[in-house]
């Protein structure tokens, strides 16, 4: 298939024999050799998206990035002590006190990972991708792809960067959940680049079977340098009937760093699926994500929260994908947009015919902190089905000046106005999450970055 | 004689974004201590002049000068007035969605005193200002005004007058969207207020000589076309109540008549 597919952009350093040499370094099953080329060549044929294409009419990542200007990550050794982590993360890992299981990604390898023997002995798996290809070859081959697949032939500027994430992916995080397992605290998992110009590619699978509960906390996390990263990431969720799952990725890159997420949601019968994307670092930053109700009953709410500062640009594509009747899915995605930072959201809820007695409800709000301060707002909806309830909301606002003066008529100056409202903004967000721990964590990170943008 | 608390002078105040004026030529003084009431028909400009004095950045002001403890505080931001000890009950207060009361008086308390105010003293000090009030504890943790009920966003008024302890209350019809009971619970928490806090100088302005059976004003104004217009004793307001505002403004009309002569 291949050669019958020409190389439409220069692909940089990303070349076809790095993937051979990746999958015959890590001793991978024909099987995952097979399909990391065939995503290659569909990455190598999809175009760059322009800003000529409705997709990605306000997000200018061909200015952005260039192939070549990254190198692959250097495989890293196993690390015992949390402080021999690098130092951005060591702190907050101390910190980080409710978990089930810990794991540290540092550039392309997974170098920690912790889960209790009460959860491994229930048949619960949270390892790295690679390590569970070796240990669980045949649960990585059922579900692997599952959420992330294009449909063979059809490639465009928009099924590039995942095909790219199956391509490259190293390190990464398989969890399966066995059925009727519950896991109570979250797996916190944590990721950091350590040098720019370094390019990873996560790559995040979650199945919880029949009645399973997990939560899955990602950070990403490193520290502002001179010329940024690039992360091309990836995250495969699967709900089996009755599942409950969480999902947190949370997106602090240093500045510089672009960040490119494609992420799937796949919702079996009365599973529940809540996601939480919140973004604060890189320079440019794109989650594309979908999720599939593909079971009657489904329930999948999709969050997320941007705050920016400087020039960042923050841009999201959703897709609410209503294939089977009965389900519901509830997207609220909110953004502060300080100094000349940019937002943007594309959204679409897609009701199939026959998916009747759909609830499917999608809300952007974009509150702008400064004069230029920008937010792009396109909310969609295509419904195939007539007993269906669906709406759609986007508002783009000011700091409302009568709440300002009431705040500040207590004797709470500006700045601190600001935040209470802008932790009043999010708080819609926030307190939809289950995860206390996390919640207040969100808080408190939000809280830095605006107190950091005030000095 | 010491220096007057408030001393407003000859304020003019417009909507800063068309110049329309609504403030011409305010005159007022108070004394610590004492408690002013400002009556005036709808329009006449009496929440504009509570705004002025708290700074809202909507109105300016063109002529005149607001003295507060004899130091001018027109260029002053609503924050620093209000940490100066300017307070200002809302005719109409404002939802903060996602804010809770709690969180809300304690950024404010932390402001006031220049540092962070202890979680559990702080907690004490709101829920016994909250019985007070007749308030469940339960309000400290809901979002701030939003969903409250006309009331209730009054008595959330002051609860923050309680904990902020001023030097100038300014009550904008506290008294309106309270039922009797309300108003006598109310009424009995600023009287408290003021036992506690003798020198906090209230200004007061309503419609209704109701508030003032429990409040008892030692000045009466009365406000028309953005002037003050005629001051008493408290039996101005029983003689408002009595003639309702057609004779001082026809009285005000005269004067205004004679001027121009
Ligand atoms: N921001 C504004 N923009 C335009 N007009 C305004 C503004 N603020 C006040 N006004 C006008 O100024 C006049 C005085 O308003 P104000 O609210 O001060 O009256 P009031 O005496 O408090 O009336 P009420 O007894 O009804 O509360 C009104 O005609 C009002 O419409
Ligand atoms: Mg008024």
């Amino acid at each position: 298939m291949a050669d019958t597919l020409t190389t439409s952009s220069d692909t940089g350093v990303f070349t076809r024999d790095q993937v051979e040499m990746l999958s015959a370094r890590k001793g991978e099953p024909e099987w995952l050799r097979q399909h990391r080329l065939e995503a290659y060549d569909r990455f190598a044929a999809a175009p760059m998206p322009t800003m000529r294409e409705e997709t990605w009419r306000y997000t200018d990542l061909g200015s952005a990035l260039s192939f070549d200007a990254y190198e692959f990550a250097a495989e890293t050794k196993p690390v015992t002590a949390i402080r021999d982590l690098p130092a951005v993360l060591v702190d907050e890992i101390e910190h980080a006190d409710d978990y089930s299981g810990r794991m540290v990604q540092v550039d392309g390898s997974v170098v920690l990972r912790e889960l209790s023997d009460e959860l491994r002995e229930k048949g619960v798996v949270f390892t790295s991708l690679d390590v569970a290809v070796q240990e669980h070859p045949e649960l990585v081959r059922q579900y692997l792809g599952t959420a992330l697949r294009p449909e063979e032939g059809e490639v465009s500027a928009d099924t590039k960067f995942g095909d790219l994430n199956t391509a490259f992916a190293s390190g990464g995080t398989f969890v399966y959940i066995p059925k009727g397992v519950r896991v109570e605290a979250p797996l916190r998992v944590w990721r950091t680049i350590t040098r720019p110009g370094v390019a990873v590619f996560p790559r995040t699978v979650i199945v919880a079977e029949e009645e399973a509960e997990v939560s899955v906390v990602d950070q990403m996390v490193s520290a502002d340098a001179e010329g940024g990263a690039f992360c091309a990431a990836s995250t495969e969720i699967i709900g089996e009937e009755l599942a409950r799952v969480n999902y947190i990725p949370v997106q602090r890159w240093g500045n510089g760093t672009i960040h490119l997420s494609t992420d799937r949601v796949i919702a079996r019968r009365d599973a529940r699926v809540t996601s939480l994307h919140v973004t604060l670092g890189g320079a440019l930053s794109r989650v594309d994500a979908q999720c599939r109700m593909e079971g009657p009953g489904s329930h999948v709410d999709l969050l997320g929260l941007y705050l920016a500062e400087g020039k960042q640009h923050i841009d999201h594509e959703t897709l609410q994908d209503h294939l089977s009747p009965h389900a519901a899915s509830n997207l609220l995605f909110k953004g502060a947009l300080m100094d000349e930072g940019h937002g943007v959201f594309r959204g679409m809820i897609r009701v199939a015919p026959g998916a009747q007695r759909t609830n499917a409800y999608q809300t952007n709000r974009n509150l702008l902190l400064s004069n230029s301060a920008r937010a792009d707002s396109l909310p969609n909806l295509e419904i195939g089905a007539d007993d269906v309830r669906c709406s759609h909301a986007a508002t783009v606002g000011q700091l409302d000046k009568e709440e300002m003066f009431y705040l500040m008529s207590r004797g709470i100056p500006k700045e601190e106005a600001t935040r209470l409202v802008v932790f009043g903004f999010f708080g819609e967000v926030l307190e939809q999450l289950e995860l206390e721990g996390v919640r207040k964590d969100m808080y408190g990170l939000v809280e830095r970055k605006l107190l950091r943008n005030r000095r | 004689m010491a220096d007057p608390l408030l001393k407003i002078t000859n304020l003019h105040a417009e909507v800063a974004e068309d110049g329309t004026e609504i403030l011409r030529g305010v005159d007022l003084e108070m004394e610590a201590g004492k408690i002013h009431a400002i009556m005036g028909p709808n329009g006449s400009g009496k929440s504009t002049l509570s705004k002025v004095i708290s700074g809202h950045p909507v109105y300016e002001v063109t002529d005149g000068d607001i003295l507060f403890r004899g130091e001018s505080i027109i260029d002053m931001e609503p924050d620093e007035r209000a940490r100066a000890g300017v307070f200002l009950a809302f005719q109409y207060p404002v939802e903060v969605p996602g804010v809770s009361i709690a969180n809300f008086m304690r950024t404010a308390l932390s402001a006031k005193r220049g540092e962070e105010v202890d979680v559990f003293d702080f907690h004490d000090e709101l829920v016994e200002k909250m019985e007070m009030l007749g308030m469940e504890p339960v309000f400290a943790e809901r979002s701030v005004n939003d969903g409250f009920s006309g009331g209730e966003k009054k008595r959330n008024e002051i609860l923050q007058l309680a904990m902020l302890e001023p030097v100038l209350a300014v009550m904008d019809e506290t008294d309106s969207g309270l039922d009797i009971d309300a108003l006598q619970v109310v009424s009995a928490g600023i009287n408290k207020i003021r036992e506690q806090n003798s020198d906090m100088a209230v200004l007061l302005i309503t419609h209704y000589q109701r508030m003032l059976n429990y409040i008892e004003p030692d000045v009466v104004h009365v406000m028309v076309g953005g002037r003050i217009v005629r001051s008493g004793g408290p039996e101005l307001a029983h003689e408002l109540e009595a003639k309702g505002y057609d004779w001082v403004k026809n009285e005000a009309g005269a004067e205004a008549e004679l001027a121009r002569i």
